[in-house]
């Protein structure tokens, strides 16, 4: 692949990945407070699950309750992450620090700046989804090899998620406004995708609702990859995600561009 | 490159936000290897013309109007034109969490700047801009001055043929402005075209060859700093600071080609008897007058009927 053309100008992987790799180096340069968590959080998780609510509940949708957490918490975990990185971050970048100012002073458009945001935190989606799963591959409750593939649905949903939270970004005006969308939209997400219990046991208009949920898609996903099984509803998954993202990330290119330039 | 060597032509530009009027009908065009500095108060439409070269605000569409950088059209080739042009934004935008070697590491990547050719251009850059010794330190350890020549050194790591500077030392102390002007000096002797706005007479005068003075929107007047202050502008000016000393010298002041603006309080008397203006201040306490040079300042107060920084 050719990284630039006869002018010497950058090509549009090269320019994505410029951008991606400032992310990447803010991001590494401290790896103890911004690595570690996405550990941690996990092994609390087991902690809590596992020495309480799981003594109550022994099994969930045909499998250890243990089993069916592990299995739909990697997604969240891209979900959050996400979320936050093309919210709360992408705001400060864009409003409070100006460092897109400086991004498009050099030869990046818009798009590329976008873009690569995207595909940042479709990275961050991968390595926090890579965490848990390696956290609950160590303590045995998920199935192997299967399980091991489920980051890649992790980047996936990671992407899926910026493109969704770049386009609240683009409507939002105050900071506090993400609140709104996090109770609103991500909590709800979290307990009516599939993660916590199976979607099959919600009442009727919830359970239609859960069908549109784009973390259920990525949920569903995530578990017929670990298990290494076809279900009926992979090509409705693949497809809804690949629709929400194409869709939700035009939207935000499209608004938020005319941020970037005015 | 297009006819005359003019690297950016600007014609018939306007740029409106909302019902406000940026940038009203302005025409320039900047030869190579000149340097040319948009001059104005705040609000005058400087950053937005500045940021309509580079690509990254957009003219109204009408009326018709033109920018050519190197030849494109900054919102059809914004890439072509970045890439030979370096930018030193308002605002420093520092990774402020990276040190100073890293800010120049993740910046040129983007002009596919990468391993020994970078580390290169970085070391040449840090020593140009008397940075070398801060190579390890994080940004919120530098000073003001240390971070705008970072910023700087950041603008020119492709080589850039065109160097886009924004207020280059605003709210810096004279030291390192004049370390700057100096660099700027050094940079335009090579052969860089330079386009910058700036609130400072002085720095204009240091660095321009051509200013353009605008107010609102529109071009004042436009020309060489040294030119337009002999041609347009008496040579002396006595400025009396308050309104009760100005009426105990108003009948001793040179009679002909007088002319007096008052503005902010203060009373300036242009002429270009300079002996005659000093009699009349020396009627006057030592601290109620001063008697010097007339400057760009006193042209943009001529042309506007208001000082450079009354609109800030």
């Amino acid at each position: 692949m050719p990284s630039s053309d006869r002018s010497g100008l950058p090509s549009l992987p090269w320019r994505l990945s410029a951008v991606w790799y400032r992310h990447f180096r803010v991001y590494t340069r401290d790896l103890v407070s911004n690595g570690l968590p996405p550990f941690l959080e996990p092994l609390i998780f087991l902690a809590g699950i596992g020495l309480g609510l799981g003594r109550y509940i022994s099994e969930m949708g045909g499998m250890s309750y243990l089993t069916f957490l592990a299995t739909g918490l990697p997604m969240t975990a891209a979900m959050y992450t996400a979320a936050f990185e093309c919210t709360y971050s992408t705001f400060v970048r864009l409003e409070f620090d100006h460092v897109y100012d400086g991004m498009m002073a050099a030869p990046i458009t818009a798009r590329d700046l976008l873009v690569g945001e995207i595909l940042w935190a479709g990275t961050k989606g991968f390595f926090f989804s890579f965490a848990v799963v390696t956290v609950m591959a160590l303590v045995g409750v998920l199935p192997l090899p299967g399980s091991l593939l489920s980051p890649l649905i992790g980047f996936f949903t990671g992407v899926m998620f910026a493109a969704m939270s770049l386009v609240v970004t683009s409507f939002v005006t105050s900071i506090n406004q993400f609140s709104f969308y996090l109770t609103g939209a991500l909590s709800p997400m979290f307990f009516f995708s599939g993660v916590v219990f199976p979607i099959e046991e919600l009442p009727g208009v919830l359970r239609r609702l859960a069908e549109v949920f784009p973390l259920t898609h990525s949920v569903r996903l995530a578990r017929a990859l670990d298990f290494l099984t076809v279900t009926p509803a992979l090509p409705w998954d693949l497809l809804f995600i690949g629709a929400f993202t194409a869709a939700m990330g035009w939207l935000a290119i499209w608004r938020l561009q005319r941020r970037l330039v005015q | 490159m297009i006819a005359g060597g003019a690297v950016i032509v600007a014609r018939n530009v306007h740029k409106s936000f909302g019902a406000v009027k940026a940038v009203n009908g302005v025409s320039f065009s900047v030869p190579e290897g000149s340097s040319f500095g948009l001059l104005g108060p705040n609000g005058a439409g400087k950053t937005t013309l500045m940021r309509m070269v580079y690509g990254v605000s957009r003219r109204d569409r009408e009326p018709p109007s033109e920018i050519r950088v190197f030849g494109h059209d900054p919102e059809r080739d914004e890439l072509a034109i970045k890439f030979v042009a370096g930018v030193v934004p308002q605002e420093n935008n520092l990774d402020e969490e990276l040190n100073v070697t890293q800010n120049l590491q993740v910046f040129a990547r983007f002009y596919h700047l990468t391993g020994r050719r970078a580390a290169e251009r970085i070391d040449a850059l840090l020593a140009f801009t008397e940075l070398a010794d801060k190579r390890a330190v994080r940004i919120r350890h530098l000073s003001g001055g240390m971070k705008r020549r970072l910023v700087i050194a950041r603008a020119l790591l492709n080589n850039p043929r065109l160097l886009i500077l924004d207020e280059p030392t605003t709210g810096l102390d004279p030291q390192v402005r004049h370390l700057i002007w100096e660099k700027l000096r050094a940079l335009k002797r090579q052969g860089l075209t330079i386009l910058l706005t700036t609130h400072y007479m002085e720095e204009a005068f240091q660095i321009c060859d051509t200013v353009f003075i605008m107010n609102r929107g529109e071009r004042v007047v436009e020309g060489n700093p040294q030119a337009l202050v002999r041609r347009e502008i008496e040579p002396y000016v006595l400025e009396i600071y308050t309104r009760e000393a100005f009426e105990r010298v108003r009948d001793h002041l040179p009679a002909p080609g007088t002319r007096i603006e008052e503005s902010g309080g203060v009373v300036r008397v242009y002429s270009s008897d300079d002996a005659g203006l000093l009699r009349a201040g020396e009627r006057l306490g030592p601290g109620d007058y001063h008697l010097r040079p007339s400057n760009l300042e006193d042209l943009f107060l001529k042309a506007t009927g208001s000082t450079l920084n009354a609109l800030q």
